[in-house]
C-alpha cells in the first residue's frame, strides 16, 4: 500500500462532459470508451502511475470527480492536499473554456499552493459549438501568466499527447517539490493504511 | 424529471451520506439532495469563518487570521480508533479520501481540577487520579475487561453479563465511587448514571471498556481520531463513495416535499417536478410530521488563542466532567481541536462545550466547562432539539434518522445507520460488494 515514494496528488477539474474521465481512463489503463452515453467507471476514482524522473521513481496519483459535478458541486474535500490540478476543457466547446476562471478560483480557495495545468481535449462531438482557438488559449495563458504551470492539448480518442502531458506534469511537480521543503506529514493517520501500535508489538513478540 | 429512483435521500449529514454510499454500493439507484449549497447539513464544518459568523448573525471582529483557514464543526465528536465508523471507513475504502490525527489526550474533571486519563501503565502509576491501593483494584478490573471474551463463559468469572448490572461488576472488584465515576464516564463514556442498575448493563460496561482500550492501543496517546479539515470531511467522503457507484447529487434545493399515495411514499417534489422513488431516507428536519422531540442538547463553540490550561499545551483533547462532580444528571463534554487539524488559523483553538439540557437556562449549565478554558475570544451557543422518528418507516417507506445526540463519539451514529439500512433493505450491509481500489502499478 504505502510505498515510500514521493507521491503527488493531481485532481481533474472542469465542466461535466469535457472528457475528464476519458483522460482518467487513458491514464489508468490506456483505454478509451467510444460511446455517447457517458458512464462513470463504477467504483474507480483514483489511479496511480510510477514515473521515473531523472533516475528517481515518483508516484502520480490522479483523482477523478466521480461525476459529482454533473448536477451539483464537488465539495471541498476533493481538493484537500492536491499538489496539482489539471484544468480541462473541450477544444470543441468554447463554453467549457470560458468558465475556467471559476474553476481556478475554486482550486485556489480549496487546494492552497496546488499547481494548475491547462489541458484542452479534442473531442469528436460538439461540432455545432463554437471552438476554442489558439488565440483564445494564448490570451488566457497570458492573463493567468503566473497561475498556469503548463499548457497541453490532447486527444483521448486518438491517444495523442496524454503520456507526454503526465510525464511533463510529474517532472515539473517533482522539480518544484525538491526545490522547496516538503511538508512533514508524519503525524497523519489513515486507518487501514497507517501501521498500528498493536501490530508492531505483536510482530516483535512473535519474531 | 421523469427518472425513477430506488431511494431518494434528503439531507447530506453524515448518517444520510453513509446510507447513500451503502445503498449505491448495493446497486440501488440513488438521488441525494440537500437544501443547503454545501455538503454535511448539521455535520458540516463551516468555512470560511465569515460564513460561520453569518450563521449566528454576527459581525467578525478582531484578528482571527485568514477566514479560509477555518473549518468550524457545529457538532463536536471524535472517532474511536477501534470504533464502528473507522471500520466503515476502512471497509468502504472511504479512508482513502481522508487523513486523521490522533487526539493528544483525554482528561477528566475531579474536585475542581482536571486529570489526564492514563494512556499507558506508566501514566497510570504516576497519576494522582486515585490512590495506590485503589489503582491495584482498578488494574484488576481493567484486566478482567480485557480478558473478557463473549464466546468464552470461563472469562466471565462469576458474572452473568447479559443479566447482571454494571454495579455488580464494580462491586466484584471493590472499586470506590470515584473509580466508578471515572470508569463509567471517562472510559465507558456513559452520558449519565442510568446504566448502573440496568439488568444486563454488565456486558455493556465491559464492551465499552474494551472499545476504549482497543482504540487506545491502536495509535497511542488517546483512543480518539479527528480528521484534518474538520468533521465535515466525513459526509463528503461517503457522498463521494455514493457518487462513484452511480448516485446523483443535487445541492441547493431548498423546497423539497415528500409525496405519498395511500400513506406510502411515491416520490419527492421539488421545483415543480416529482422525482419518483420507492423509499426515502431523510434527517428529521425534512419530515417534521413524523418525528418527536426527545430532549435538547446545548453546545457552546468557543474560539481561543491558546491551548486549554492544564493540558500540557495539547493541540487537541477531550475533557469530561462527570455528572456527580457538578451535581448534574448528565455529563458535560469538552472537545478541543486546533490549527494542527487545519480547522483554525495558526495559533487558534476551537473548544466545544456540550451537554444534555436539564434546566430552563441551558447556557448556564455549560459554565463549569467554559471556566476551564481560560480566556475565550468569542463563544457561540446553540440549543438543539433532539428528534427521533415516531415509527420504523416500514409502512410509509420513509426512513428517518435520529438527530445527533450528546455523545462525543460516533458509536450511536453508526448504530442508527446500521439499523436504518436494515429496516430499509431487510438485511445488513455487505461491504464485500465494494470492488474499488486505487488502480495503479504498485498496488
Amino acid at each position: 500500500m504505502a510505498t515510500g515514494l514521493p507521491t503527488y496528488k493531481v485532481i481533474l477539474c472542469g465542466e461535466y462532459g469535457v472528457g475528464k474521465s476519458s483522460i482518467f481512463r487513458r491514464f489508468m489503463n490506456n483505454t478509451y470508451v467510444v460511446s455517447n452515453e457517458k458512464k462513470t467507471t463504477i467504483g474507480l476514482d483514483q489511479a496511480s502511475r510510477i514515473v521515473n524522473v531523472n533516475g528517481t521513481d515518483v508516484k502520480l496519483l490522479l483523482w477523478d470527480t466521480g461525476g459529482m459535478e454533473r448536477m451539483s458541486f464537488i465539495g471541498s474535500s476533493y481538493y484537500r492536499g492536491a499538489q496539482a490540478a489539471l484544468l480541462c476543457y473541450s477544444v470543441n466547446n468554447k463554453e467549457t473554456f470560458n468558465i475556467l476562471s471559476q474553476y481556478i478560483l475554486d482550486i485556489v480557495m480549496n487546494a492552497e499552493g496546488a499547481k494548475i495545468f491547462l489541458c484542452g481535449n479534442v473531442m469528436d462531438c460538439g461540432d455545432d459549438k463554437e471552438k476554442v482557438t489558439e488565440a483564445d488559449v494564448d490570451r488566457f495563458t497570458e492573463e493567468c501568466d503566473n497561475v498556469l504551470s503548463g499548457v497541453y492539448k490532447v486527444s483521448c480518442r486518438d491517444n495523442i499527447g496524454i503520456n507526454e502531458m503526465f510525464k511533463d506534469i510529474t517532472e515539473k511537480l517533482h522539480e518544484m517539490s525538491v526545490n522547496k521543503m516538503t511538508l512533514r506529514r508524519d503525524m497523519v493517520i489513515r486507518p487501514g493504511e497507517t501501521p498500528e501500535l498493536t501490530k508492531d508489538t505483536s510482530k516483535k513478540r512473535c519474531c | 424529471m421523469d427518472e425513477t429512483y430506488d431511494c431518494i435521500v434528503l439531507g447530506t449529514g453524515l448518517k444520510e451520506c453513509i446510507l447513500s454510499g451503502m445503498l449505491s454500493v448495493s446497486g440501488k439507484k440513488i438521488l441525494h439532495m440537500d437544501r443547503n449549497n454545501y455538503y454535511g447539513g448539521e455535520s458540516a464544518s463551516i468555512t470560511p469563518l465569515d460564513q460561520f459568523y453569518q450563521k449566528f448573525s454576527r459581525e467578525m471582529k478582531g484578528e482571527l487570521g485568514r477566514a479560509k483557514d477555518w473549518n468550524v464543526d457545529l457538532i463536536p465528536k471524535f472517532l474511536m480508533a477501534n470504533g464502528q465508523l473507522v471500520e466503515m471507513l476502512v471497509s468502504t475504502g472511504v479512508t482513502r479520501y481522508l487523513e486523521f490525527k490522533a487526539v493528544d489526550g483525554s482528561y477528566v474533571y475531579k474536585g475542581g481540577k482536571i486529570f489526564k486519563v492514563p494512556a499507558d501503565e506508566k501514566e497510570a502509576l504516576g497519576s494522582s487520579l486515585m490512590g495506590l491501593f485503589e489503582k491495584r483494584k482498578f488494574r484488576n478490573f481493567l484486566l478482567y475487561t480485557q480478558e473478557f471474551n463473549e464466546e468464552d463463559p470461563s472469562t466471565f468469572k462469576g458474572i452473568n453479563p447479559k443479566v447482571d448490572t454494571a454495579a455488580t461488576v464494580y462491586q466484584k472488584f471493590g472499586v470506590d465511587s470515584n473509580t466508578t465515576d471515572f470508569t463509567g464516564h471517562a472510559l465507558a463514556l456513559f452520558l449519565s448514571d442510568d446504566y448502573m442498575n440496568k439488568p444486563g448493563s454488565a456486558l455493556d460496561l465491559v464492551r465499552r471498556c474494551k472499545l476504549y482500550y482497543k482504540s487506545l492501543s491502536r495509535y497511542g496517546k488517546s483512543p480518539y481520531l479527528y480528521p484534518l479539515y474538520g468533521l465535515g470531511e466525513l459526509p463528503q467522503g461517503f457522498a463521494r463513495l455514493s457518487a462513484i457507484y452511480g448516485g446523483t447529487y443535487m445541492l441547493d434545493r431548498p423546497n423539497t416535499e415528500i409525496v405519498y399515495e395511500d400513506g406510502k411514499v411515491v416520490g419527492v417534489k421539488f421545483e415543480g417536478d416529482v422525482a419518483k422513488c420507492s423509499a426515502v431516507i431523510c434527517d428529521p428536519s425534512y419530515c417534521s410530521e413524523k418525528v418527536e422531540k426527545q430532549g435538547q442538547v446545548v453546545r457552546a463553540i468557543c474560539i481561543l488563542n491558546h491551548p486549554v490550561p492544564n493540558t500540557k499545551d495539547a493541540q487537541s483533547c477531550q475533557i469530561i466532567i462527570p455528572q456527580h462532580q457538578v451535581n448534574r444528571k448528565s455529563d458535560i463534554y469538552i472537545c478541543v481541536v486546533s490549527y494542527a487539524h487545519n480547522v483554525c488559523s495558526k495559533g487558534f483553538y476551537l473548544a466545544i462545550v456540550s451537554t444534555t439540557v436539564e434546566t430552563a437556562n441551558p447556557e448556564a449549565e455549560l459554565k463549569v466547562g467554559m471556566d476551564l478554558l481560560g480566556s475565550i475570544i468569542e463563544s457561540f451557543v446553540t440549543v438543539s432539539d433532539l428528534y427521533v422518528p415516531t415509527d420504523d418507516g416500514k409502512d410509509s417507506r420513509v426512513f428517518i434518522t435520529k438527530s445527533f445526540d450528546a455523545t462525543t463519539h460516533f458509536e450511536t451514529t453508526c448504530d442508527d445507520v446500521v439499523d436504518t439500512f436494515e429496516r430499509l433493505m431487510g438485511q445488513p450491509f455487505d461491504a464485500k460488494q465494494i470492488k474499488h481500489t486505487t488502480c495503479g502499478e504498485d498496488e
